[in-house]
């Protein structure tokens, strides 16, 4: 059993999955997240101030 | 596992398709009548034939709101679950007498409002008082809406029968959720309209308990908006994926935002009376944090979307950070108005958190902003993606073929839509925040300075609402050309499967006692104490008031 869990793993290593990765969906959740809170304090110094 | 998916018989087709008739034809009814109202609003027209500016007012929101939405739901509903746990001939008879039943309570709530009996507005607030048919009609609608319920509840339930110890399809669990939420809010705006209204209405009682109405319309209002966004969020998480060549995120994920959803959506009431004596702002403000937490799911539905989108890209080789962007299919009409609509919710949802956010309520209370914003969630958001889900829905039901021709129009339909509620929407907030009031019609308010500062904005409104309505007139041709017009042929019903690299969904989240007892329990922590409050300190009820306006 042990050569074969090796063998797998060796093969996952040399063959990495496909490209997963989330880089742009965590940078447009900030961008999505700015908004908000921007858009928010604009409210907020109109209560504010009046 | 993939899920198998059944085909649509003709006699499921027509009954989907009856919902949609009603639809479309609401939606041009509807829509002109908001055409009319932002030409009186712009201060150079006045309505002909004696029709009032309230009028038209009641029957642009009801019309639209009510009417169009729920019409729309239940038949994407109904064909969604004869897609994923089929439709027996019993079931499809209970969906036909709620289909009819919704259809009569219609016509006598429209014929009632387009006869200026009922001019009350869509959240026919007391003291106003409409005749008595607008009341029964409302009710017949939802007791209709009611037996889809059941009708939806029941399907899940024989399908889980013969497939013991299966997850419930998606889509299917999603549709029994939204069911569950609008079965539960209505139970309130029943309520008000059953004990209070109609006999009052009918002379039955002399007075109304005016917060008492009101906070039981609002009991149902707030989870109304997300019984419009929820199906949008079905085609979002569940369809949009097989659109793209892509693949749902994590099925877990899209199962937890509508068990969230149901949960949070329905005691939040308040925050629509944040301004309203007689109830106690301690229990404002619970509700208010309550609000806050409906957020979570909107923003897991959000990174859910751009993780579907970016999955999907870079399965196809564009690696660089966004250029998934590039790999979406922006001439495909089943993409192009739905995505329109995400993008929409952006500023949408933004707003709905400053309404939201207590004492700040204030700055845009009773104003048009008001009005702005729900025309970007449901106006926008919502449509444009039932617009979106027609474009396959239509043809797949009605045996035709979706040609390049009406594809490309239905793009320009998805611009020209966006434009206009980019020129309306954006003055109504803008004017909004200047303290133009919503609901009212045009006024000089006896020369009042402040005035002078919304007046252009009202002008854009009417311009924007007039580019709206070439919008609707393009929606219901494609609608009709897709009935009638387009080639025979087949057209797909995409249905998305689950990404390999999703965790796998945990037994827990189809424990249906469990979220909705939490889901009670949230609702009687929230509501049982400021509720006795509010009974036990009533002022005298209110005398009603009929053709107050006009």
């Amino acid at each position: 059993m042990k050569p074969e869990r090796d063998n797998i793993s060796r093969e996952t290593m040399v063959n990495p999955k496909k490209d997963n990765t989330l880089k742009g969906t965590l940078i447009s959740v900030l961008l999505l997240g700015a908004f908000i809170l921007i858009s928010w304090f604009i409210v907020f110094a109109i209560f504010i101030s009046r | 596992m993939m899920e198998k998916h059944l085909s649509i018989s003709p006699k499921e087709a027509r009954l989907v398709m009856a919902h949609m008739y009603v639809a479309f034809i609401s939606l041009l009814v509807g829509g002109l009548m908001g055409l009319l109202q932002t030409f009186v609003r712009s201060g150079s027209f006045d309505l002909p034939f004696g029709i009032g500016y309230y009028q038209i007012l009641t029957a642009h929101g009801v019309i639209l709101a009510l009417v169009l939405t729920t019409f729309f739901i239940i038949g994407f509903q109904f064909a969604l679950m004869s897609k994923t746990v089929g439709i027996s001939d019993k079931q499809r008879l209970s969906a036909w007498i709620g289909f009819w039943t919704m259809l009569i309570g219609t016509l006598l709530t429209a014929g009632t409002i387009l006869t200026g009996k009922a001019n009350v507005l869509y959240t026919f607030y007391a003291p106003l008082k409409a005749f008595p048919t607008f009341y029964i009609g409302l009710a017949l609608v939802v007791v209709g809406s009611w037996i889809a319920c059941f009708t939806n509840f029941r399907q899940l339930a024989v399908w889980k029968k013969t497939h013991k110890g299966e997850k419930s399809p998606l889509l299917a669990f999603m549709v029994v959720i939204n069911m569950l939420l609008w079965y539960i809010a209505t139970l309130g705006v029943a309520a008000t309209v059953l004990i209070q209204f109609i006999p009052w209405s009918l002379g039955m009682v002399d007075t109304i308990n005016v917060l008492v109405s009101r906070t039981l319309f609002w009991y149902f209002g707030h989870p109304l908006v997300y019984f419009w966004l929820l199906p949008a969020y079905m085609a979002w998480y569940a369809i949009i994926p097989k659109i793209i060549g892509g693949k749902i995120f994590s099925d877990a994920l899209a199962r937890l935002s509508f068990v969230l959803f149901l949960m949070f959506s329905i005691p939040v009431g308040f925050h629509h009376q944040l301004t309203e004596p007689g109830i106690d702002p301690l229990w404002k403000f619970i509700q208010v944090v309550l609000t806050f937490m409906v957020i979570i799911p909107s923003l897991l539905t959000a990174f859910s979307m751009f993780a579907t989108f970016e999955m999907a890209g870079r399965s196809k080789g564009y690696t660089s950070l966004f250029g998934w962007i590039k790999a979406l299919p922006w001439k495909d009409v089943r993409f192009f108005a739905p995505v329109v609509g995400m993008l929409a919710f952006i500023p949408a949802g933004t707003g709905g958190i400053i309404n939201a956010s207590h004492q700040m309520n204030q700055v845009i209370h009773n104003t048009i902003w008001v009005t702005g914003h729900f025309h970007l969630t449901v106006g926008t958001t919502v449509i444009l993606t039932f617009f979106g889900i027609s474009y396959w829905l239509i043809p797949s039901l009605t045996g035709r073929k979706l040609t390049k021709k009406i594809n490309t129009l239905g793009i320009i339909q998805t611009i020209v839509w966006s434009v206009g509620m980019f020129i309306m929407s954006g003055s109504m907030h803008i004017a909004g925040l200047l303290g133009a009031p919503r609901r009212s019609a045009y006024s000089t308010y006896t020369g009042a300075e402040q005035v002078d500062t919304w007046i252009g904005y009202q002008l854009a409104q009417a311009i924007g609402g007039t580019i709206l309505f070439i919008g609707i007139v393009l929606m219901v041709y494609i609608f009709f050309y897709m009935v009638l017009g387009a080639p025979k042929g087949k057209a797909s019903f995409p249905i998305a499967e689950v990404s390999e690299e999703a965790e796998p969904t945990p037994q827990y989240l189809e424990n249906w006692k469990l979220w909705i007892g939490i889901t009670i329990a949230l609702i009687l922590f929230a509501y049982t104490i400021p509720f006795i409050d509010i009974i036990q300190h009533s002022p005298p009820g209110s005398e009603g008031f009929e053709n107050l306006i006009r």
